[in-house]
């Protein structure tokens, strides 16, 4: 019988969603590695009948645990910490000794990865909980520069990530921890952190230019 | 001193709604104004990501719920304590479905705090917070990561002075009042 990945997806986001690019680039790897594969969005799935249940049957029926997901004010968007206080409650009460390996991969929009790593920290305090093999995190600076877009468009730039998630999918296969390797790999930036400010900064005023609202970006409307 | 108590308990948790009422007693016995907002009886659409409330509505989310009572509650206190069982590490769900909404009190463009990337203040101002995480028993690694969280918040939402606190549920209702008294005598409250 074929093993089981679960990708988790923590974004909002129906399209273009940079968290669903990174997590599904593994998912795929597992895939055309013999695994047969789930994929969720935590948002939609709690937010549908039976979702909680749905969650928990998909997450124990799994061999390996992914979870995918932006950083929101230095943590996990709150559904996604619904979703792990829903699993964790679900694990109390049963006895599971099939060995469940977890996976996290954060991505934020600041250009240092680095902010990420608070999130991972929970993501491992959930895996201990719960009774999952913690194999590791990744950490992604500067999301936006993909935004949901395929990896594979951007050339030489996302060249590190996929490096990256390529030694972690082999890792995942054997069973192992990811590799310091693929750590660092994710965390390199993909362009310079002015670039990144000064596209950033560009692209605020232009999307704030199509609603009207330009001159209004610094309102403090509870002053 | 306005002061905003964030709830982050789940129903029937008696312990962190103890706190939260000792919190407040304490607040109005030393002459300030509070306001508890139970956010679990709050109605707080989670997050979309949609950046709407920078580029569409500045300083405003779209979404028309709880969270926009409790985001311009949040800019107009001199004092935030937000009181939550520690989750993961982290904030409960509860707690954390009203943070994820305060995105439109910060600016979207960027600045640099110590040689890191952060956002930059919209408003002149902001609270200053006590955070107060309960755990049902020690556990270091936990309390480690909640200090951190709480601290890194504060960088990002630009809080001048931020105090971070760790109580056992086990604690008998003599050390938490004295727990209480000490954090609110560190923000001169």
């Amino acid at each position: 019988m074929s093993k089981v990945a679960l990708l988790l997806v923590g974004s909002p986001k129906a399209k273009r969603s940079t968290s669903e690019v990174l997590g599904g680039y593994v998912l795929d790897e597992l895939q055309k590695n013999g695994f047969k594969t789930e994929k969720e969005n935590v948002h939609r799935l709690l937010k549908a009948d039976n979702g909680s249940e749905k969650l928990i049957k998909l997450v124990n029926t799994c061999d390996i645990l992914i979870f995918s997901s932006p950083l929101y004010i230095d943590s996990i968007p709150a559904p996604v910490v619904r979703a792990m206080e829903i699993i964790a409650e679900s694990k109390r009460e049963q006895n599971q000794s099939n060995k469940q390996l977890m996976l996290a991969i954060t991505n934020c929009g600041f250009p240092e990865a680095s902010h990420n790593h608070l999130a991972l920290d929970i993501y491992k305090h959930f895996a201990k909980e719960a009774g999952f093999e913690w194999v590791g995190g990744l950490a992604l600076g500067g999301g936006g520069t993909i935004g949901g877009q395929p990896l594979t468009k951007f050339g030489r730039m996302t060249k590190n990530i996929i490096k990256s998630l390529d030694l972690t999918t082999f890792a995942l296969l054997n069973g192992n921890m990811i590799p310091e390797e693929a750590i660092k790999l994710m965390e390199k930036p993909m362009v310079p952190n002015w670039l990144y400010i000064l596209v950033g900064h560009h692209g605020w005023r232009t999307a704030a230019k199509k609603y009207g609202v330009h001159q209004k970006l610094n309102n403090q409307p509870y002053k | 001193m306005k002061v905003l108590l964030l709830n982050g308990a789940k129903q029937n948790d008696s312990t962190v709604d103890l706190v939260c009422a000792t919190f407040n007693n304490e607040l109005i016995m030393n002459g300030h104004e509070t306001q508890i907002i139970n956010l679990r009886d709050k109605k707080i659409a989670s997050c979309l990501g949609c950046f709407g409330c920078w580029v569409k509505t500045p300083g405003e989310c779209l979404t028309d719920d709880d969270g926009l009572e409790i985001a311009k509650a949040v800019v107009q206190s001199d004092l935030v304590i937000n009181i939550t069982p520690i989750t993961f590490g982290g904030y409960s769900y509860e707690l954390k479905k009203a943070l994820d909404r305060l995105i439109p009190i910060i600016s979207p463009f960027f600045t640099k705090i110590e040689g890191e990337v952060h956002h930059k203040p919209r408003y002149e101002r902001y609270p200053n917070y006590i955070s107060l995480g309960i755990l049902s028993e020690m556990n270091e690694e936990m309390a480690v990561t909640f200090r951190n969280l709480v601290a890194r918040n504060a960088i990002n939402m630009h809080n001048q002075l931020h105090l971070s606190s760790i109580m056992v549920r086990n604690q008998d209702n003599a050390g938490i009042i004295l727990e209480i008294r000490e954090l609110l005598q560190k923000v001169g409250a």
